[in-house]
């Protein structure tokens, strides 16, 4: 199949390095300028290949040059949202070719072409016909191929700019991907070492916590190391879509955590929020006297409004814990239009360190940016509540039906004593507030309180 | 072949690491070179600069990370790969990769599991690898030497040196780390005193490679911060060095 080519073609070389003092010339890379671009377009005309600009062998020695790879390709099957996905092989297959070093892609590609090569007589023509050939077989769907190879720079640099503009429109379409789109997430127990029940899901909607991973990561990872720590989730059968709720996953990260749990809603830090590693780059956490979420990232030195540092916080959740009412997230999160979708997302948010709010300011719906205080404005609980009522926060509105209804629950029991206990409210501070709560109890009762506050006239915690 | 230097600060890893590398070089194979020591200064004992560290490169794909700036397209596999090839320091004579500063604070599980395979694709193009590993024990319980074929441990004559040899000896065979071949190699012996140190030496439980005489050469090279490979071919350290390098190859 390649006997025209004079050099090796075989996954074998895949990750073939050239070191300077082996190779005889660097194309593209940090020093000059390239990129690789695949097209779907009509009437292309299979096996055509062409080199515009130098050939190798017209190429001084030790010199560096500007490299584009087009490729174009027809089929009936094809779509142009299939363009990403196909070039993304680019970099694999041109590694096929023995002497050939290709690195990373798009714009960012750098090649480097091995002396042996030249000496055995190898071509950039070469090149292209094993891409043609390499494509071809890896996707049957691709029916015509055609691969045009540049090393004139002026080619090099109008090539460039239309290949920017294109990875900007792939890149718009790949940020819209989201949960639905998909019939896979992924997993990773990469911090299983330290938290041994974590199970990190990542969906498109939903970075992994530590920030360092997304869903097309994932995607790489799980292919590239199939035995690896990150591996496929089938979603299953969609249980609750506002909360992310999916069958599947549920039964996969009871499996994967040892069975310490057995349910987990992806976009909530209630009831069944997701587990924290403990290397996550922000903690969501509930702050029960507003009824609203504060955030506070790895970043921030201060005391939160709960009067808990960071650290703190992180200890409380971390370690594979499902704790409700705190969830660990990365600020990739924040970005996502999921982003605590169960819980009112940014309208449920009440407290927000500076840094990370400036960071986000594009990502948090204008008419709130506002309305939500940071460690400048407030410093207490109290002064939260007097922030957001100055500026009309919606969570207001969360805050006054909750107590509307418990006001009538109380009606309901004991009407005589409602007016005491308003009366009350204010001396008597809360010092919890719990919307919904399992109390302990034996030979297989249930009881469930909702909405509960609890007052205490003395808290006294012992060590054991 | 991986080759590991290691032993107590100060005790000479560099000196040693850094003729290894000009002795393997002088067989025209390709050779790695990878500074693992946080404190680095293999590069000046290589006569090389060096532009970035790769825990320069993991800090910015955790801040562009961070920032949102990464296009989602991109495969941050592949643009790690791209930044460690960049850093590597291309001498004719041999590359060399710097590992640099150690970790922030934050999660580097993800970036270290990728860095680990991208390293391990880059040394696999290499005939030889040598480790000038950070001073101390961490590089054992860290894995980051559980490949290497073969260690060698530096140690000064002084009694904490060798304390550290005989932990690193301990150590390994405690974790499971197998190395196929582990020597110790003594430096800055006075000549006069050499059976007693090699005597002092048995405790280690390593068996003693090469003897690095106390050579004010060196000590000459090292206060004018010159470069250890353009020491002379007649030298000591440089005809001791051969000779582990020829015993190793064999």
């Amino acid at each position: 199949m390649f006997e025209d080519i004079p050099v090796d073609v075989s996954p074998m070389y895949e990750g073939e390095r050239i070191r300077s003092a082996n190779m005889f010339v660097e194309l593209a890379g940090p020093k000059s300028i390239g990129a690789e671009l695949v097209q779907v377009k009509d009437n292309v005309e299979d096996g055509k290949i062409e080199v515009k600009g130098l050939e190798l062998a017209d190429m001084k020695e030790g010199e560096i040059y500007p490299l584009g790879i087009l490729i174009e390709i027809q089929g009936e099957k094809l779509e142009r949202e299939l363009e990403g996905v196909i070039e993304r092989r680019t970099h694999e297959l041109c590694n096929y070719v023995k002497g050939f070093m290709h690195l990373n892609q798009r714009d960012q590609i750098w090649c480097r072409v091995s002396k042996e090569a030249i000496e055995a007589g190898f071509k950039l023509e070469h090149l292209a016909k094993a891409l043609s050939i390499l494509f071809r077989e890896e996707f049957p769907i691709i029916e015509a191929i055609s691969i045009t190879i540049l090393t004139d720079k002026v080619d090099v640099e109008v090539f460039l700019e239309n290949a920017k503009s294109l990875y900007e429109e792939r890149d718009s379409r790949a940020r819209e991907l989201s949960d639905e789109d998909v019939d896979v997430f992924y997993g990773c127990v990469m911090c299983q070492s330290f938290a041994p029940s974590h199970v990190c899901v990542v969906t498109p909607d939903r970075t992994a916590l530590c920030g360092a991973i997304n869903w097309f990561d994932c995607r790489a990872a799980a292919k590239m190391d199939p035995e690896g720590p990150i591996f496929e989730i089938e979603k299953g059968k969609i249980l609750d879509e506002v909360k992310g709720e999916y069958e599947n996953v549920n039964v996969v990260v009871a499996d994967r955590s040892q069975g310490t749990f057995d349910r987990v809603y992806l976009h909530s830090v209630f009831e069944y929020p997701h587990t924290s590693c403990g290397c996550f780059e922000a903690v969501a956490f509930h702050i029960p006297e507003l009824d609203g979420i504060g955030i506070v990232d790895r970043d921030f030195k201060g005391e939160t409004p709960l009067g808990l540092p960071f650290s703190a916080m992180a200890g409380q959740c971390s370690g594979g814990k499902q704790v409700e009412g705190f969830t660990g997230l990365s600020l990739e999160y924040m970005r996502s239009p999921k982003f605590l979708q169960a819980d009112g997302g940014y309208e449920r948010v009440v407290w927000l360190p500076k840094e990370i709010k400036d960071e986000l300011a594009d990502y948090i719906p204008a008419d709130l940016i506002e309305k939500i205080p940071t460690e400048e404005d407030v410093n207490s609980i109290k002064e939260i509540r007097i922030f957001l009522e100055e500026k009309e926060h919606p969570i207001l509105e969360r805050l006054k039906v909750s107590t509307e209804e418990i006001e009538e629950d109380e009606k309901s029991v004991k009407s005589s004593e409602i007016e005491e206990i308003e009366t009350v409210e204010d001396s008597i501070s809360t010092v919890a507030y719990v919307p919904e709560m399992t109390l302990p109890t034996s030979r297989g009762i249930k009881i469930t309180l909702k909405n509960a506050k609890i007052y205490a006239e003395k808290v006294i915690i012992k060590r054991e | 072949m991986i080759i590991a230097v290691s032993g107590k600060g100060g005790t000479g890893k560099t000196l040693v690491s850094s003729l290894l590398i000009k002795i393997l070089s002088e067989t025209g194979k390709d050779v790695l070179a990878i500074d693992a020591d946080p404190d680095s200064n293999l590069p000046e004992a290589l006569g090389l600069e060096i532009e970035k560290t790769v825990g320069d490169i993991r800090e910015e794909l955790k801040q562009d990370t961070a920032a949102g700036e990464i296009p989602v397209g991109m495969n941050k596999w592949d643009i790690l790969d791209y930044k460690i090839m960049e850093s590597v320091v291309e001498s004719p004579e041999f590359d060399l990769l710097v590992m640099g500063r150690p970790e922030g604070s934050g999660c580097y599980c993800a970036v270290n599991n990728m860095l680990r395979k991208i390293i391990e694709t880059l040394s696999s193009n290499y005939d030889f690898i040598v480790i000038d590993t950070e001073a101390g024990l961490e590089h054992l319980s860290r894995r980051t030497t559980q490949n290497v074929n073969v260690m060698l441990v530096v140690s000064d004559i002084s009694k904490r040196g060798l304390l550290t040899a005989q932990r690193i000896g301990k150590l390994s065979s405690e974790l499971d780390i197998n190395f196929q071949k582990i020597f110790l190699v003594l430096n800055r012996v006075k000549q006069e005193n050499e059976d007693l140190i090699r005597n002092k030496a048995v405790e280690t439980g390593l068996n003693v490679i090469g003897v690095i005489y106390d050579d004010a050469e060196v000590t000459e090279y090292d206060i004018e911060g010159k470069s250890l490979i353009t020491l002379p071919v007649d030298s000591n350290p440089v005809k001791t060095i051969s000779k582990i390098v020829s015993q190793i190859l064999n």
